[in-house]
């Protein structure tokens, strides 16, 4: 089970770089207390050599995560951006994609972790979906879509 | 003899998890019992050579092996008719 808190989901927000967005995401598992204060670091240097960007349709996302350790608590943050940043794309490094939500995956055990992408890849696989996570306006409203998508599954 | 698809990835993110899922579902619906699915490391896919017969790779491979490659990140973003397109590429190559 994923923790969705409502201070996880950064509407609208505003960023420089992926390394800004993965730092702020972090940042508000860090402050919930569901990870310990280096999750963002970690994950910022796993995105480097393994980027997770991916090019899905009608924009592209991204899920960076980094290893079991420093998880308290498995939880999803998750940002939608005012002004696209470039992450590359996970089958291809060489290409930058222009990234307009990331999802930051915490997860406790890498089993659970594998769990947690199927029921995302639900997500990005469905571009209707996309677009309207991409429209929703508020915090509160984000972590209950995502409750609800996330639940519908096992 | 049976045949054996192996799934790449680059890291541990389990992406080829999904993939492997739905491939095992397609040959078992398709009564290929005799087909073996196995997730890999794309570090370590030189170990299989001689062993595999079809490479379903979630990133693009810059070298060629004397198999089939075909790509296999439609399993984690793309559409109904795009998975099912992919998983009908997979069983021809591997009847083949």
């Amino acid at each position: 089970m994923l923790t969705l808190d409502p201070s996880f989901m950064l509407i609208r927000h505003t960023a420089d770089d992926a390394e800004s967005v993965i730092s702020d995401l972090a940042d508000t598992l860090h402050t919930y207390g569901a990870v310990q204060a280096d999750y963002g670091q970690e994950t910022i240097e796993r995105e480097k050599k393994h980027p997770t960007g991916l090019p899905t349709k009608p924009f592209a996302i991204a899920f960076p995560h980094a290893e079991a350790k420093g998880v308290v608590e498995s939880s999803l943050a998750v940002a939608t951006l005012s002004s696209p940043v470039s992450f590359l794309n996970m089958a291809d490094p060489e290409e930058a994609l222009e990234v307009e939500v990331v999802f930051l995956l915490a997860n406790k055990e890498p089993e659970e972790q594998v769990q947690a992408l199927r029921q995302l890849a639900l997500i990005f696989s469905d571009s209707e979906k996309l677009v309207y996570l991409r429209e929703i306006e508020s915090p509160a409203i984000a972590a209950e879509w995502f409750r609800d998508q996330l639940l519908n599954l096992e | 003899m049976g045949k054996l698809i192996v799934v790449a990835c680059g890291a541990g993110i389990n992406t080829s998890t999904i993939a492997e899922d739905m491939i095992r579902e397609r040959l078992d619906a398709e009564g290929l019992e005799d087909v073996t699915v196995k997730r890999i490391l794309m570090a370590d896919i030189d170990g299989y050579v001689g062993q595999m017969n079809l490479i379903v790779s979630m990133m693009k491979i810059y070298r060629e092996f004397d198999v089939p490659q075909v790509k296999g990140m439609p399993f984690l973003i793309g559409t109904m008719d795009e998975k099912q397109a992919l998983l009908d590429e997979i069983v021809e190559l591997i009847r083949a």
